[in-house]
């Protein structure tokens, strides 16, 4: 008996040591994230402009939201658009990235540099200096495209092609998710690629078959992490285009933004941030709900 | 010993008493201003230099990061907390006005020699004054010299008397737009798809297209504030006619009025012949450009006018010192403290007496740093046009014009693209700009 009752009390001290190196986090975790959403939770119900005290108005912000709001159900619209580009193309263009960078090229660690260098720049200068590219009259494209005779394209001012055009930024700043795809590349065990080599598996077949299967693990964790910060995007809307042109680039956060700062509609505004949290909440869900289906652990025999 | 002992402390109470009843009579008030400290260093400077200037009054400055200026005044409203006077944003302050929060300060600069210019008087329900600008700042235009020289173009004028119709204003443009075979709109084989250098811009980040809608003799607002008249035909006409610029004249390059940026990207970047644009502009990119240009009044369509704006200085209700809060304000907004901003051109003076008095006025235009260098022209078109022709933009007088604004920048991208025409984009969205300007 004796042994077992020593285990059973090193097992609580060792419960006691871990629930107290936990507190610092738990306390920052309730404090700055968990009372916070309640708290605007809570507001979406109230009418509160700030100046005056909250005045309790039940679901009058969401009724008003959905009917008369001029932008709100277009906003949903192009948060989803964006966020759904911009996450496809920048995990593709990573990967392709990443691999190539992966191989014996020369100078690997100054195109590794380059094309993380994006990602650390300020987001004002980068947008401002993509914005004098997509220029409709003197931007360098539509002088190279009227070079060769194929007349304008109005990246910013076409409702059309705006969201395109500010996807094409965000997979132009996605290093982050290129340093992780290599690390990710340089895990996959070489012995698979050997085997399949020996088995006669030309280059796409591997990459089909081998690293791809391997990566799952790293993808759905990008995947995660460039959805949420997609569907968060302000700054384009923010820099250049101020929700335009029309509704086209109003995200979410951005009308969230002008209405709880420069109108001072914050309950209002809390409304919105309810909304948007749940729809967050619903895909990143769906993610973890599919996740099992295709994603490949190593050692793992479920699959 | 204990006598001593007993002696010096009352010594030293009797000093702190004295000292405490000379701070005594000096009343406390503070004021509010946006910025870190360290950005805030130079008004604190200034400051200082009204604490040392007179025994009454000491006043204490409270900084408050830009980002969160606002939502600071709204809590310490809610709380009663809020400062004796400050600097606002000129989006919230009526807002601020009709709940109370703001004193009438019609009597602010009763003991200076001079008062404010009367369109930078923000007034509630159009008539109390509630506050005055920091500083004034009209829209004029600009011209790059160079490109009206090679044109063989007269220069446009810098008196009102001169001013540009509309359709003279277009003729210009046209002698002013090339392609890039150096054809003008007014060629047989003109390419509208090849222009290099556009004849003209009209701003349209949106608060700037107000001033059209009073040029073709309407407004966007009743001069109570209560009622919008964008939908007149006036106000749409007006829109309409910044449209065609591009639309149908070509001397205008596409702009959606998405973004601050229409003299930058116009006659500050060589471009375009000639643009609209604050006076600030002069000092903040203009006069670094290397662009030789000159500075004239706008075009008209009916009637002469332009715009002025900037920034309120405000007394709180809640101050128990609003006359001290006063004074000082007005001490404050003298021109001799931000001698800095008004000598490089970025603000123009506040008080009726540079506009009036040719003192005054010389020591202001004929400042050895000021960008332009044109005494008559500068005189024309800062002072004389100002004087006669400048109107208060819509804040002064409408409250809650941020969401008017945000939604009427939505609505008229489709005009600019050519998609839809001005007038069945204000009808469409009537009802909702209506309702931005009423508070929900």
């Amino acid at each position: 008996m004796k042994p077992v009752h020593s285990i059973n009390r090193m097992h609580s001290a060792e419960t006691r040591t871990a629930w107290l190196c936990l507190i610092p986090s738990v306390i920052g975790l309730v404090c700055l994230t968990y009372i916070p959403l309640i708290a605007v939770i809570g507001l979406s119900f109230f009418n509160w402009k700030g100046i005056t005290a909250p005045q309790f108005v039940g679901i009058a912000n969401y009724i008003r939201l959905f009917t008369v709001d001029p932008y709100f159900i277009d906003s949903i619209k192009v948060t989803v658009y964006y966020a759904a580009l911009s996450v496809i193309g920048s995990l593709i263009f990573s990967l392709i990235v990443a691999m190539l960078l992966n191989r014996k090229v020369p100078a690997r660690g100054f195109f590794r540099a380059i094309f993380y260098l994006p990602y650390v720049l300020p987001a004002m200068a980068v947008y401002l200096g993509w914005s004098w590219l997509y220029d409709n009259t003197h931007g360098l494209l539509n002088y190279v495209f009227n070079q060769m005779g194929a007349g304008k394209i109005l990246f910013l001012a076409d409702e059309k092609l705006a969201v395109p055009s500010l996807s094409l930024i965000a997979v132009w700043l996605s290093g982050n998710l290129i340093v992780i795809f290599l690390a990710g590349l340089q895990n996959v065990p070489r012995v698979y690629h050997e085997a399949a080599e020996i088995d006669g598996a030309n280059g796409f077949q591997r990459f089909w078959n081998v690293t791809l299967p391997c990566m799952t693990p790293i993808i759905f964790y990008n995947l995660l992490m460039a959805l949420i910060t997609n569907m968060q995007v302000v700054t384009p809307a923010l820099a250049l285009t101020s929700g335009g042109p029309g509704n086209a680039t109003c995200f979410m956060s951005y009308l969230m933004y002008r209405y709880a700062f420069i109108s001072n509609k914050l309950g209002y505004a809390c409304a919105i941030s309810t909304i948007f949290f749940l729809l967050i909440g619903i895909f990143t869900l769906l993610l973890f709900a599919t996740s099992r289906s295709w994603i490949f652990y190593e050692g793992d025999d479920a699959k | 010993m204990k006598k001593l002992i007993a002696l010096v402390l009352t010594v030293a109470m009797l000093l702190t008493l004295t000292a405490a009843m000379a701070e005594g009579d000096r009343v406390t008030i503070t004021y509010s201003y946006w910025g870190t400290p360290e950005e805030s260093a130079s008004t604190q400077a200034v400051l200082d230099q009204y604490n040392a200037s007179q025994d009454k009054v000491t006043v204490e400055l409270m900084c408050i990061p830009n980002e969160q200026y606002t939502t600071k005044l709204n809590s310490m409203a809610t709380a009663g907390e809020l400062p004796d006077c400050g600097i606002m944003n000129e989006n919230g302050l009526l807002a601020f006005a009709n709940a109370g929060l703001l004193a009438d300060v019609s009597t602010m600069y009763d003991n200076s020699d001079s008062k404010p210019l009367e369109c930078l008087t923000f007034k509630k329900d159009g008539e109390t004054p509630v506050a005055y600008s920091g500083c004034n700042e009209i829209l004029m235009l600009y011209y790059n010299k160079d490109m009206f020289d090679k044109a063989g173009v007269a220069y446009p004028s810098a008196t009102a008397d001169g001013a540009y119709t509309w359709e003279e204003f277009i003729e210009v443009a046209k002698k002013l737009t090339l392609d890039k075979n150096g054809k003008t709109p007014n060629d047989a084989d003109f390419d509208a798809n090849s222009i290099v250098q556009y004849g003209c811009v009209i701003d349209n980040w949106t608060w700037q297209l107000e001033v059209w809608a009073q040029s073709n003799g309407g407004a966007w607002f009743s001069p109570d504030g209560k009622e919008c008249l964008i939908n007149s035909p006036e106000a749409i006409e007006s829109l309409q006619k910044v449209a065609d610029l591009t639309l149908k004249e070509h001397v205008m390059p596409l702009y959606l009025g998405l973004a601050d940026e229409g003299i930058v990207r116009s006659v500050a970047s060589g471009t375009v012949a000639m643009a609209t644009g604050g006076a600030w502009n002069m000092g903040t990119c203009m006069s670094g450009s290397g662009i030789n240009f000159g500075i004239g009044v706008l075009p008209y369509m009916k009637e002469k006018v332009t715009a002025c704006t900037s920034g309120p200085q405000v007394v709180f209700a809640q101050s128990k010192h609003q006359r001290e809060a006063m004074d000082f304000i007005a001490w404050y907004t003298k021109e001799e403290n931000s001698w800095g901003l008004i000598d490089s051109g970025i603000w123009m003076p506040l008080l009726e007496k540079y506009y009036t008095d040719s003192t005054a006025m010389d020591t202001w235009l004929k400042s050895e740093n000021f960008p332009i260098k044109d005494y008559d022209m500068a005189k024309a078109v800062l002072v004389d046009y100002t004087k006669d022709y400048a109107k208060s933009a819509c804040w002064y007088y409408t409250p809650n014009t941020s969401d008017f604004i945000d939604l009427l920048r939505s609505v008229l991208s489709p005009v600019w693209s050519g998609d839809s025409t001005a007038e069945e984009a204000i009808n469409a969205n009537y009802e909702a700009l209506k309702a931005s300007i009423e508070d929900f």
